[in-house]
């Protein structure tokens, strides 16, 4: 992930956002989707998107289905009816953080 | 380009080499391998699989697959352990709550007439720490067995048959009993040595004959794979 120390502890909000929108995802999908929105700024790496869909799978926010596709095993996540009200939390959070960021960064004189 | 069946059972080898143990995490992880190499070959047709495979390696960094498998331990020592408190709360809730009750009411009535002889206490825990132990050692030869048949581990499974985060917690009643003397305790004092006794008992219980008698269930909700592949 580029400059990955400010990115990390938005990683879980980031993912639960992208299965808001489309409903269920897998894994590598994710770390496409993200590229592409962000126009390949943000890359999501392996080792950090699947410790965080385990967490959150743990935690009860999101669930798995899987499919047979292509000769192997697709393993889908999506949000569970907790994860979904958690977004809404988590995303105000994290909205209110770049506010809070951008006012230190470019203060309006007053 | 798709890859073919002999591709992805590779790409299994590849990631037990790797040292990925347990099936559900393989899975996962081959599914990745397997689209992010057919990506490669949208890209330039010519790569070979071997070439694509590290290419894609990688990028899961110096340690590999490891950081994923620690933490996917965790996440699930972490759900291992709601699932034995979850069970533990029913029994202080209504109904079974009466029979705990009365449970702490018995071994609270037999300390306080064998205050004297706190030996018949003492083996009372004895008789617990054994029996953790023993159970421990059953149910991981039985797994092991199991596991030889069908050459798949999960690692909820692991977790459930064996491997437990919780032995540390078996040392508090060695320490305990150690430290009894046949003296005169106070009431309060001895209330909370039965509820704590009952607690382990309780505790045991659940995590040697419960949650392994429901570990179909449990495994079925965790891996809706469980029940293709097996």
């Amino acid at each position: 992930m580029k400059n990955s120390q400010l990115y990390k502890g938005s990683l879980t909000t980031i993912v639960m956002k992208l299965l808001e929108e489309n409903g269920r995802m897998y894994g590598y999908e994710i770390t496409q989707k993200v590229k592409e929105i962000t126009k390949g700024e943000l890359k999501i790496t392996e080792g950090a998107l699947y410790p965080a869909l385990h967490k959150l799978e743990a935690e009860g926010v999101l669930e798995v289905e899987i499919e047979n596709v292509d000769n192997r095993l697709r393993k889908y996540y999506k949000l569970t009816e907790k994860g979904t009200s958690e977004t809404v939390n988590r995303l105000a959070e994290l909205e209110e953080f770049i506010k809070n960021m951008q006012s230190i960064v470019n203060p309006k004189l007053t | 380009m798709k890859l073919s069946a002999e591709q992805i059972e590779k790409l299994y080898q590849f990631t037990r080499q790797h040292y990925v143990e347990y099936y559900d995490l393989q899975t996962e992880l081959v599914d990745h391998l397997a689209n992010a190499i057919e990506e490669q070959w949208q890209q330039n047709p010519k790569l070979s699989f071997q070439e694509s495979l590290q290419i894609e390696f990688k990028k899961f960094g110096v340690f590999g697959f490891m950081d994923v498998v620690g933490q996917r331990q965790s996440a699930l020592n972490k759900k291992y352990n709601k699932l034995v408190l979850n069970e533990l709360k029913t029994f202080f809730s209504v109904p079974k709550i009466i029979g705990t009750v009365a449970a702490i009411g018995i071994v609270f009535y037999l300390m306080k007439q064998l205050q004297g002889d706190f030996w018949v206490v003492q083996s009372f825990f004895f008789v617990l720490v054994i029996s953790y132990f023993a159970g421990m050692v059953i149910l991981t030869q039985r797994n092991k067995k199991r596991n030889k048949q069908n050459g798949k581990k999960w690692l909820l499974k692991e977790i459930i048959f064996g491997y437990s985060s919780s032995a540390g917690l078996i040392n508090l009643p060695i320490q305990f009993s150690l430290h009894l003397k046949g003296e005169n305790y106070h009431d309060g004092f001895l209330l909370l040595f039965s509820f704590l006794l009952i607690l382990l008992g309780l505790t045991e219980y659940i995590m040697l004959v419960l949650i392994p008698s429901k570990a179909e269930d449990f495994l079925k909700e965790t891996y809706p794979e469980y029940e293709i592949v097996n």
